[in-house]
């Protein structure tokens, strides 16, 4: 018990030695932290979001209505027939009419204004595995019932392909800045423990283990790593709530997240943080401990 | 209490510190260690708490074999002894009080075994006017005394002295040297390291003397010739 005080308190008294230096510390940390859980977090909204778009519709095909319903109805067979798709609906001009003016009737203007006869009617086309709507798009092309193809895949494809680059360079930016605290850290602990030199040559004549020693360095490493890494996942959480309830939320995203996922992530992240202030205690001390 | 066998300390560049040592010393006894500056003096204590590793030969202390002690037991070891140093080394901005309840604070004692133990030793050491005062606040002397006093805190069955009075003057080095004989004789094995002729010749122990590494004499009742 005794020991544990001395070591709790050692801890504190080696922070207020660099008060600077450590808040600088716990900011990197937090920095590091946040980029790393909004990233991760992101990286997820999107997937869902996706994932949710490739469950629906891949590709449409617009028909040109010059061309004869049993042409529509043999190219719909002729669809359905093939093994990469898994079900085909035929969407008329009526049905056009109706989502059209379902989607904007918000502008009552533009739905007075539309010519509802330049609606095409369409197949809707659900595959078995989204990735296949290049192939589609290849079979249809020169079909004279076809007026038109559109494929959700490509925008999806876009997406996810933007999206792994902005998670592939926050995660970059994440590591660097990650980097940075870690040496912040080590320099910290270097400069606690030149000063506190004396002191650990004493400990050591009287028999104190190296990880008696160690163990205030290691309390410190972990403390300024977990103040950062949990303030990061505060703001990151608040971050989430907050965007659920934004215009992006309302428009374009759908901001859902599972709470295991956030709660596996912050774990994981709170973990992280723990073994990375052990890392950095051990390389940070290990100098000061050998001389 | 110590045992050496053939025992030569070589440092890396090929300085020869200590050549074929071969000595023992029984528990209880008072032991000088002499011989001028650059003889092997320190080297020889600091291969018996470890802080230097012998090139060659076998080493007993306190019982343990610490020829090839692995570095995870050197504490074990460390805490049989006791090791004073020429410079007191104390912590500036802890008093006397302070200073010696560090000791016991590693070690492991309770709030209240430390207090008491602490005063303890303030008594043996006789420093009751100077127990809060700061290491700058002290003399020379009460220095050293600190540092004696904080060296028995683990109750050592060995302390090892490396030229505890090289910076005091004769009043203050009889006073030092006495009390490490009052310690001695409540049952603690003393080895000091000394090239004061003044205090081996009028204390009349058991000298050993180095010269160039190699152990020149073994006398009981010696004189620093």
């Amino acid at each position: 018990m005794n020991k544990l005080s001395y070591v709790v308190k050692n801890t504190f008294i080696n922070m207020r030695r660099n008060p600077l230096l450590v808040i600088a510390t716990m900011l990197a940390v937090l920095v590091s932290s946040f980029l790393v859980f909004t990233t991760l977090s992101g990286r997820a909204v999107v997937e869902n979001n996706t994932s949710r778009w490739q469950n629906g519709v891949h590709v449409v095909i617009f028909l040109d209505d010059r061309v004869t319903t049993t042409a529509h109805k043999q190219l719909q067979d002729s669809l359905e027939s093939y093994p990469e798709v898994r079900m085909v609906d035929y969407f008329s001009k009526a049905e056009a009419t109706e989502e059209f003016k379902f989607l904007f009737k918000d502008q009552p203007e533009l739905v007075q204004e539309v010519d509802f006869e330049i609606l095409p009617s369409s197949l809707r086309v659900n595959l078995n595995d989204p990735s296949d709507y290049q192939l589609i798009i290849e079979r249809m092309e020169g079909n004279p019932a076809v007026k038109e193809i559109r494929a959700s895949g490509e925008a999806i494809d876009r997406l996810l392909s933007l999206t792994n680059t902005l998670v592939i360079s926050a995660s970059v930016f994440a590591v660097l800045i990650a980097f940075a605290a870690f040496i912040l850290i080590i320099n910290t602990l270097r400069l606690t423990a030149y000063a506190k030199r004396r002191e650990i040559k004493i400990m050591k004549t009287l028999g104190a283990s190296s990880t008696y020693i160690r163990l205030p360095f290691i309390f410190e490493a972990i403390f300024e790593s977990l103040v950062g890494t949990s303030v990061a996942i505060g703001f990151g959480w608040g971050v989430i709530q907050y965007s659920k309830g934004s215009v992006i939320a309302e428009s374009i995203f759908d901001i859902t997240i599972s709470d295991t996922y956030l709660i596996n992530l912050t774990l994981g992240l709170i973990l992280c943080s723990i073994l990375f202030g052990l890392v950095a205690s051990f390389i940070g001390i290990r100098k000061a401990l050998n001389e | 209490m110590i045992k050496l066998e053939n025992v030569s300390l070589v440092f890396q560049g090929g300085s020869v510190a200590l050549s074929n040592v071969t000595t023992s010393i029984s528990e209880g006894e008072f032991v000088y260690l002499i011989g001028p500056s650059g003889s092997g003096k320190s080297s020889f204590l600091k291969l018996l708490y470890k802080e230097y590793f012998a090139t060659k030969g076998k080493i007993e202390v306190v019982d343990m074999d610490i020829t090839s002690l692995p570095k995870w037991k050197i504490p074990v070891l460390r805490r049989k002894l006791g090791i004073v140093a020429q410079e007191p080394q104390l912590l500036e901005d802890r008093t006397t009080f302070e200073n010696i309840s560090f000791a016991l604070e590693i070690l492991g004692y309770d709030s209240r075994e430390i207090e008491q133990k602490t005063s303890t030793l303030i008594d043996l050491v006789e420093l009751h006017e100077s127990v809060y005062k700061f290491p700058y606040q002290l003399s020379g002397g009460e220095q050293t005394r600190v540092s004696i006093a904080r060296a028995l805190a683990s109750n050592p069955l060995l302390l090892l002295c490396d030229e505890p009075t090289g910076n005091l003057d004769p009043d203050l080095s009889t006073q030092i040297v006495t009390l490490l004989e009052k310690i001695n004789r409540a049952g603690t094995t003393v080895l000091m390291a000394t090239h004061d002729s003044s205090i081996v010749n009028r204390r009349k122990k058991r000298v050993l003397q180095l010269k160039d590494g190699k152990l020149l004499s073994d006398v009981d009742q010696g004189r620093y010739i």
